[in-house]
């Protein structure tokens, strides 16, 4: 990762990397980042290389630090980078540990340099913070390489005018800003003008983000999407645990797949289970259509096995149309079927009395009670399938 | 859909309508047959429950009347007014011309995408580069199961899924407690 953003950046590394050796130059570029006191990483870094020579050669010089001198860095970059460049940072560390009180003469010195080594590491270790940083950063905002170079322009010039770099910045922001038609003086009489342009969306860009028209608006559409996103975390279940756009939208697909292939099984199990299923419904709104009286529907030839299978079609329609606990009713039916029918007919019949009903739907539903006569329930609930009857007839 | 329990309601009353009047027009069916239009009629009911608001409800319409066994259901449950069906098609033919010219949008911008791409690679920037095609491939997918969706873009085709999900969602309740209650029938009656 940290040679990758690395070399990237290589590109960008001013002509302080004059030597030719490539991982120097990577090396200029990790300096870079970290932003400060690069003078002083070198001689870290120069202390750093001359132990590890040391180390490899068993300890024969320890007045490398000392001289420092840049042709011996470069002598020895080759084989020092060589230890650092295949990644093992973790591996350097603990042989510069526990080399020192090998030679008894540079114990003083080998503490010195491991202390030194120590905050060169903890400097290089928040370089590397700053990188997988900015990494996120791109990730999230999943800019291109465009954006980032513009970041650590912007960076860079700020680190050169040490003193007021916020107005460099700005400067360079500007600069950015120029390819717009209005063209600002400062990066925040821009945020300004763009807040009175699009009063309705506010954005507002952070520092070192780009602040042309184009990039706005695309802003502007991926914190929609973001949003958008949100919404959906809310509406599918299991979804509020996932981080990542790529996670979610798994999730989501799966979801919606599932619905389908819910919506595709339940038709079938309607299409076998009951055949009549359909005739019955038919029945139900035939009835619905010229708002029969009793008598009508007796007079409609009905076979007997009809009778109740028009009552239980009449189920779902009130479920639905009854209060909140609709769920709640489903579940308990589901789990003691046989019992619970009468059960849900009694809430539903309470719920009636609150609730108003549609003129053909309330008739439908006396039409049912009627029905429910003649078939074979369990007392109480015909005792107050009359009693709606009666409410419902007045 | 402020009250979900209207929306079922409507749902059902549209999609028994259309059962009904189908059922009357030929009795006599296989059962992969009675599944095909139960399928169908509760989706157009779903559609049409849903207006024209929407763009998945219009091509779902628009889709299910390119069949022509599909025609009559469609006439019969939304009545006279064939309107919604053409308008629905109308609305999805703009938007396929509209895709066609985001297409070639695309293909330009894919062009340059692809070198920038390759520095990237090159730059050796792969995680940024695997993320963003994991959730393209997502979209792509997603795209394909909402009805439409093809000609959508990113934060439409996100909209539209919400509103998808909702009415997906009434659809397997309504389905379901019908699917229990004749289930139980069949039970009471063996």
């Amino acid at each position: 990762m940290n040679r990758h953003i690395t070399q990237m950046l290589q590109k960008q590394s001013t002509p302080q990397s004059m030597m030719g050796d490539p991982r120097e130059m990577e090396f200029c570029v990790q300096r870079e980042q970290a932003q400060m006191k690069w003078q002083q990483e070198q001689l870290y870094q120069q202390q750093q290389l001359s132990y590890m020579i040391n180390d490899n050669n068993q300890m024969s010089m320890f007045n490398l630090p000392i001289q420092g001198g840049i042709s011996k860095q470069e002598d020895t970059m080759g084989s020092g980078w060589n230890v650092y460049g295949v990644g093992d940072i973790n591996c350097t560390l603990p042989r510069t540990v526990s080399c020192p009180p090998a030679v008894a003469a540079a114990i003083a010195e080998a503490a010195r340099t491991r202390s030194k080594e120590g905050s060169f590491m903890t400097n290089l270790s928040s370089a590397v913070g700053k990188e997988s940083i900015m990494k996120r950063k791109l990730d999230r905002t999943q800019s291109l390489k465009v954006k980032v170079e513009e970041e650590t322009k912007d960076k860079m010039k700020g680190c050169i005018h040490d003193a007021g770099s916020k107005i460099t910045e700005n400067q360079s922001n500007s600069n950015n800003g120029n390819k717009e038609p209005s063209p600002d003086a400062s990066e925040e009489n821009s945020k300004v003008s763009e807040g009175k342009k699009l009063d309705y969306i506010h954005v507002r860009a952070r520092r070192g983000q780009a602040t042309d028209s184009h990039s706005l608006a695309e802003r502007v559409r991926r914190e929609k999407i973001s949003e958008r996103m949100k919404f959906l975390q809310d509406l599918v279940p299991g979804c509020n645990k996932i981080i990542g756009k790529a996670g979610m939208l798994d999730e989501i697909i799966n979801y919606v797949q599932s619905l389908q292939r819910q919506v595709e099984f339940l038709s079938m199990k309607l299409a076998t289970v009951n055949p009549t299923i359909d005739y019955n419904i038919e029945n139900l709104l035939n009835e619905e259509v010229p708002q029969a009286s009793t008598n009508e529907f007796s007079a409609i030839a009905i076979p007997s096995e009809m009778v109740n299978p028009g009552n239980l079609q009449f189920n779902p329609l009130q479920d639905l149309c009854s209060g909140p606990e609709t769920d709640d009713m489903a579940l308990r039916r589901t789990i003691s079927a046989p019992v619970s029918l009468p059960e849900t007919l009694l809430n539903q019949s309470y719920l009636n009395h609150a609730s108003p009903w549609d003129a053909d739907l309330e008739n439908l539903y006396v039409m049912e009670f009627q029905q429910g006569k003649y078939s074979s329930f369990t007392q109480p609930f015909t005792g107050h399938m009359e009693a709606t009857q009666v409410k419902l007839e007045m | 859909m402020q009250n979900p329990n209207l929306g079922k309601k409507i749902f059902m009353e549209k999609w028994m309508k259309g059962l009904q009047r189908y059922n009357s027009s030929n009795k006599e069916m296989s059962i992969l047959e009675r599944t095909k239009v139960i399928k169908i009629t509760s989706d157009i009911a779903m559609a049409s429950t849903r207006k024209s608001s929407t763009f998945w409800s219009q091509a779902l319409l628009a889709n299910a009347s390119q069949d022509d066994s599909n025609k009559t259901i469609l006439e019969h449950m939304l009545g006279s007014n064939s309107k919604i069906v053409e308008k629905a098609s109308r609305t999805l033919l703009r938007m396929a011309n509209n895709s066609k010219k985001i297409r070639s949008k695309k293909i330009v911008k894919k062009s340059c995408m692809a070198k920038r791409v390759n520095r990237i690679e090159y730059h050796g920037l792969a995680s940024c580069v695997v993320a963003k095609r994991l959730v393209k491939k997502r979209t792509q997918v997603l795209k394909n199961l909402v009805p439409g969706g093809k000609y959508l873009q990113n934060e439409s085709l996100i909209r539209e899924a919400l509103d998808y999900i909702d009415s997906l969602r009434v659809q397997v309740d309504v389905m379901r407690s019908l699917a229990y209650a004749s289930n139980h029938f069949h039970c009471q009656q063996v």
